[in-house]
């Protein structure tokens, strides 16, 4: 490319660059810049992502690059190792503590952009794996698919953000806040990567601790309460996970005489009729609770409510967006058999007690924050809903609606931040009339709104759509399909009727309120938090091809092989003893990336420390 | 078990009788109490101070430190006599056994527990 | 001499002692008034944690030479069986006990209890638990678990001038005589049936009925009744564990600290060497009809009970003691599932003890730390808004804490596993089941630690926890907290050691 094709191709971008640094009044240059450099930046993606430019990019690499093996290993260990030294830090050198967990962050994003160098087929990627206990059959094993990708990338493009934002408001520990933060992050990227349920369960567990801990330090009045609920609730539901894993990991070695904790083994036992109910159940009421679905979902409202806004964020974009995974994932990809079965019930749940129920509740709140609370139980609903009904565009509606929810309920946590910030109360009672005084902030609130509330060209509407869509073709939920289509569709006006409420009550009509009157609009920090989110709205909104482009092998495997393997486990269903299913029902891309096909020759040597440890003694 | 049956009965004819006494002796016996006759018997001498006296500490010290030392006696009279039989284990463990009976003694000396008045 | 060498754990820390005992009485003795900070104690209790490790150094030694190998005294053999169970319990009674010593040393000399008989006496009570680790005789079991415990009846009541603290030490004392008394009372029961008083021979008597003289099975089940009761008692279990937050929270918090560790460890020893060296096959050892489904009832009641009532404390330091009774349920699900999965099973007890160990010892040591002289932190407001004074005891305590809950990766959470794991694979699931629960129930009151360090401020005007400043204490706390990580992310060799360490069923 010659410098006037790449100044042709640029020109635009700078145009609106200019352009969004000199319309704007009453800013200083440094805003200007940074505005600019915005716009700049947003249209150039713009340009870059549209469809027609894209088999260039493709071309170019019609080679597929090679993998680098220890890039998740860097995304995964950056955070931590982050953590660890912001823990030897001075606190006195706030501005040292905060600059360096924001580059972290940055770096750990920038290297999850690196998953998207590759092009995405079916099967696994960036597969790292190595002995742990190898007596035990645990290894460190991470990867990631069409699935998985996506969720890293949020965790780590979300988190900065939220850290950014929390910058702002809090100003107290900051040093303990930088370093929950980074463990945070840390362990949710490891389990949304790791593949040994030894090690999921432990990023699981790893989760809790920050996050109990930011929700009681720098949370609101009822803080402790709040995180404790928090903290039991999630516990009793991973103790029984815990519980079945352990069950299905016996199950597998009387099978196969050999230790095995990876997901990859284990997804070829079926477990007899009972046990397999109990344990999807033991699996799955965790991964509920952590969604969370109706009627476990009650620590949800508490948390968000007395979370701070950096907390409530990662909360809602990626914490939730854990038992979601963990769904898709291991529910049923373990358990195909229950996961069938009991699809079209768990999808009345999801319909009646998630998306209906939690708009109506959302409908009521006054407090704005509890309401968007509710409405992430609603929005989760149709995520269960695109899970449950297991079709492929269902599924994909369903992982892209994970993403537009983390993406516009974060923008939402954010947006009440602000408000909350500014008058230190939430009631929607107490406002009325913003938009006279704070323009921006409302038009924000107004965009993000359309995306909660799937307004088309938005990114919710794309995921509610493919969920609803999916819904009603689904096999899985035969007759109630239409039902809960029905269902499902109300839902979605609801949402509208509770957030466009809210919205009208607090930024039109008369501005009555006199302690509003002198509400300053957004700081640039605060925009600055808030522009990626608004701009990653439009892009899935107008784009969704490049998301749903890479997840669709990875779903299509993954659905063709739910679809096989239920029906397996239903040939089974009468079998008193557990099964092991033959290799040649899974597709070879998915078994490729179990670490004994990996190993290949050296395939008897755990095997042989397995014997060592167990039977050293006998 | 049948060569146990007579002690057996002995307690037992033990036991009632002294108890048949005890009964006897309230029951039938007269009873006539006056102030000096309730008061608690002190060898015929009128009683003086509280009912409990705590005895000196010094004293379950020393009796303690007599126990201790004595009971030695009691592993050094079969070792005597067997002092040919056990030959040089017997010996060494003998002699283990009173190096630290000794270290005791020079501890409990050391730490004053052997003087009566500080 | 070489002989010698199987039995130099053991020999190692009682010449230790006996030399510490003559050490302290000719140090120097300080008088009334003196303000030195540092009085002789702090020296001794240098020595003890020096002999105490130099025991578990020998311990290791012993293992790598294999004590199959090395000759052995003669006659030695049931009283103190030299085996590798022997050594894996010395190594972990001799490591908690030396950190309780490095407490000590920074403990008393602060809360003017600056006297040296403490070591001594730690030291022989050591001595005590490692013979009743190695014990395989009624007999000599019987003469150690009398000299742990005397000395640690003596630690309890250490603090003289403390009406809590004696009451404690008289309470401890009375009811672990009666302990005993069970204990011989079985014991003698045991030999009154079978004619023996060595394990070995007493499960052989009951194994083969045909033998020279049968065994009343009658007098077995009363005698087995008593000793599970005496057994139950030491390593208090519900409902036989009303001695203990009194004793742990009277006793000065060094020797709570050894109580929790060494002494429930080799309490837990002795009752893996009765119930597996002598119990250990047959009807007895059945679910049908032995001992297997008591001790898996004692746990359920253990654990839930404990649980139950160590969130309603107000004192951490009797909610750690209640912990420590819910935790030895938690090893009682690993003992009742032993005749299902032997090794692995033994495996998990043991491995388990040694994470206790570790994070119990660190925890009372961070409560050590936070007290000072004349304010000993006991109540979880003592330690509010320590998070914010004092943020690196802080992250020490949570980190136990941690531990103690099971979070990974520490070495509690895959000690739980492990048993978690034992329990399910022996077909024994609603115990797991509970174990698990269990231990999500037990996170409500040790986060509630967390909420005072981290999310409450003292109350205005209230006394407020000054820690100390030892390096003792400090030393004690960065070896348990090395040691809680490492067990956690390393866990396979000591896994693989104790899989060697257990007692074999036949």
């Amino acid at each position: 490319m010659s410098a006037t094709d790449f100044l042709f191709a640029i020109w635009p971008a700078i145009l609106a660059g200019i352009v969004a640094a000199f319309v704007p009044r009453e800013m200083s240059p440094r805003q200007r810049v940074a505005l600019g450099f915005i716009a700049a930046i947003g249209l150039a993606s713009v340009k870059w992502l549209w469809p027609s430019e894209l088999p260039a990019v493709v071309a170019e690499g019609a080679k597929a690059p090679e993998e680098w093996p220890h890039l998740l290993n860097l995304i995964v260990g950056l955070p931590l190792v982050g953590g660890v030294v912001v823990m030897f830090m001075p606190r006195q050198l706030l501005s040292l503590v905060r600059g360096f967990t924001l580059v972290v962050m940055a770096a750990a994003f920038l290297a999850s952009l690196g998953l998207l160098t590759v092009p995405m087929t079916a099967g696994w990627h960036f597969n790292y794996s190595k002995d742990w206990m190898p007596g035990l059959g645990i290894r460190y094993h991470v990867a990631v698919d069409g699935i998985s990708l996506w969720l890293v990338i949020l965790a780590t493009f979300i988190t900065p953000i939220a850290a950014f934002a929390s910058f702002g408001s809090i100003k107290t520990r900051i040093k303990e806040l930088c370093i929950a933060l980074l463990f945070l992050e840390g362990a949710m990227i490891g389990a949304f990567v790791a593949l040994d349920l030894f090690v999921f369960y432990v990023f699981w567990e790893l989760v809790l601790v920050p996050m109990y801990l930011m929700i009681g330090i720098w949370g609101g009045t009822d803080r402790i309460k709040a995180a404790v609920k928090f903290f039991i609730y999630t516990m009793v539901g991973s103790v029984l996970l815990l519980a079945a894993i352990l069950y299905l990991v016996w199950a597998n070695q009387k099978l196969t005489g050999q230790w095995s904790f990876d997901y990859i083994d284990l997804s070829r036992v079926v477990l007899a009729r009972p046990a397999q109910m109990l344990c999807f159940w033991a699996f799955s009421l965790a991964f509920f609770i952590k969604v969370p679905m109706w009627p476990v979902h009650t620590w949800l409202p508490d948390a968000h409510t007395e979370a701070p806004t950096g907390g409530s964020v990662i909360l809602a974009a990626v914490l939730l967006k854990l038992g979601t995974y963990a769904y898709l994932r291991f529910s049923m990809g373990l358990f195909a058999g229950p996961a069938s079965s009991l699809a079209a019930n768990l999808a009345g749940v999801a319909v009646l007690g998630g998306v209906l129920y939690g708009a109506l509740v959302a409908w009521k709140q006054q407090d704005v924050k509890r309401l968007v609370a509710y409405s992430s139980v609603a929005h989760l609903g149709y995520v269960m809903l695109g899970l449950f009904g297991a079709t492929p565009s269902g599924m994909q509606g369903a992982v892209l609606q994970m993403v537009n929810h983390g993406i516009s309920t974060g923008a939402l946590f954010l947006l009440v931040g602000v408000i909350y910030d500014r008058r230190h109360t939430r009631q929607v009672d107490e406002f009325g009339g913003l938009a006279k005084v704070m323009p921006a902030y409302a038009t924000l609130f107004l965009i993000v709104t359309f995306a909660s509330v799937g307004v088309p060209g938005t990114n919710g509407f794309i995921g509610e759509f493919l969920v609803i869509s999916g819904t009603y073709v689904s096999e899985r939920l035969g007759v109630f399909g239409g039902i809960h289509t029905v269902g499902a569709a109300a839902g979605v006006i609801l949402s509208a009727v509770y957030m466009l409420g809210v919205v009208q009550k607090m930024f039109f009509g008369p501005l009555t309120n006199p302690k509003n009157k002198h509400l300053p609009d957004l700081t640039p920090r605060e925009a600055l938090a808030l522009a990626p989110l608004i701009v990653m709205i439009f892009v899935i909104g107008f784009f969704p091809g490049v998301f749903l482009d890479r997840m669709k092998d990875a779903i299509d495997m993954h659905h063709s092989q739910f679809k096989t393997v239920s029906g397996q486990a239903v040939l089974y269903s009468d079998e008193k003893d557990a099964k092991l299913l033959p290799e040649d029902v899974f597709s070879p891309a998915f078994l490729d990336g179990s670490p004994s096909r990996m190993t290949g020759p050296k395939d008897a040597e755990p095997h042989a420390k397995n014997d060592a440890a167990n039977g050293g003694a006998k | 078990m049948t060569a146990y049956v007579p002690i057996l009965l002995l307690f037992t004819v033990a036991f009632a009788l002294a108890g048949v006494f005890f009964v006897l002796g309230g029951a039938i016996g007269p009873k006539n109490p006056t102030p000096e006759k309730m008061i608690p018997y002190e060898c015929g001498s009128e009683s003086t101070g509280a009912r409990f006296v705590k005895p000196s500490v010094k004293f379950y010290l020393t009796a303690i430190l007599f126990v201790v030392f004595d009971i030695e006696a009691v592993f050094i009279y079969p070792w005597a006599i067997q002092f040919r039989a056990l030959g040089w284990t017997g010996f060494v463990t003998m002699g283990s056994f009173i190096a630290l009976l000794v270290v005791g003694l020079v501890y409990v000396w050391k730490k004053g527990a052997l003087e009566w008045e500080k | 001499m070489t002989r010698l060498m199987a039995i130099s754990p053991l020999l190692v820390v009682a010449l230790g002692g006996v030399l510490l005992m003559l050490a302290e009485a000719f140090s120097h003795r300080r008088e009334e008034g003196d303000v030195r900070h540092t009085g002789p104690s702090s020296e001794l209790a240098l020595g003890t944690a020096v002999t105490l490790l130099a025991g578990a150094i020998m311990a290791a030694a012993v293992w790598m030479v294999g004590p199959e190998k090395l000759e052995t005294l003669p006659g030695l053999a049931p009283y103190y069986v030299a085996d590798r169970f022997t050594l894996f319990f010395t190594f972990t009674i001799c490591l908690g006990g030396a950190l309780a010593a490095l407490l000590a040393g920074g403990y008393l000399p602060e809360h003017k209890l600056d006297r040296g008989e403490f070591y001594p006496l730690l030291t022989f009570g050591t001595v005590g638990a490692i013979l009743l680790a190695a014990a395989g005789d009624l007999l000599s079991l019987f003469i150690a678990l009398e000299t742990m415990s005397l000395a640690v009846y003596a630690l309890t009541g250490f603090r003289r001038t403390s009406p809590r603290s004696t009451e404690a030490a008289v309470k401890y004392f009375l009811l672990g005589s009666f302990a005993a008394v069970l204990l011989l009372y079985g014991g003698a029961l045991l030999y009154g049936a079978t004619g023996h008083t060595d394990l070995a021979g007493i499960r052989a008597a009951i194994m083969h009925p045909a033998a020279a003289k049968p065994a009343n099975l009658a007098l077995v089940l009363v005698a087995a009744a008593l000793i599970l009761c005496g057994l139950a008692f030491k390593v208090s279990a519900v409902p036989f564990h009303m001695w203990t937050p009194d004793a742990y929270e009277g006793a000065p918090t060094p020797a709570t600290g050894y109580m929790a560790v060494a002494v429930k460890t080799a309490a837990f020893a002795m009752m893996l060497r009765v119930l597996v060296g002598g119990f250990g096959d047959g009807a007895l050892a059945s679910w049908a009809a032995g001992w297997p489904p008591v001790l898996a009832l004692l746990a359920v009641v253990t654990m839930t009970g404990a649980n139950l009532v160590a969130g309603r404390q107000e004192s951490v330091k009797r909610m750690l003691a209640y912990s420590s009774i819910a935790h030895a349920g938690y090893v009682l699900v690993a003992v009742a599932t032993i005749p299902r999965a032997s090794e692995e099973a033994q495996a998990s007890v043991m491995y388990y003890l040694l994470a206790y160990t570790v994070s119990t010892i660190g925890a009372f040591g961070a409560l050590v730390l936070c007290g000072s002289r004349g304010a000993e932190a006991v109540s979880y407001e003592d330690l509010a808004g320590l998070g914010k004074r004092h943020p690196a005891v802080a992250i020490a305590f949570t980190l136990f804490l941690l531990s103690l809950t099971g979070v990974p990766p520490t070495a509690g959470f895959f000690g739980k596993w492990y048993v978690a794991k034992t329990t399910i694979g022996a077909g024994l699931y609603p115990l797991a089941i509970v174990l698990l629960l269990n231990s999500a129930l037990a996170a409500y009151y040790y986060l509630r630690v967390l909420v005072y360090m981290y999310m409450r401020d003292p109350a205005p005007g209230a006394p407020i926890a000054k820690p100390m400043r030892s390096g003792y204490v400090v030393g004690a706390l960065v070896i348990a907290g090395v040691l809680v990580l490492a067990l956690g992310i390393w866990p396979t060799t000591p896994i693989e050691l104790a899989v060697q360490a257990a007692l074999t069923a036949r």
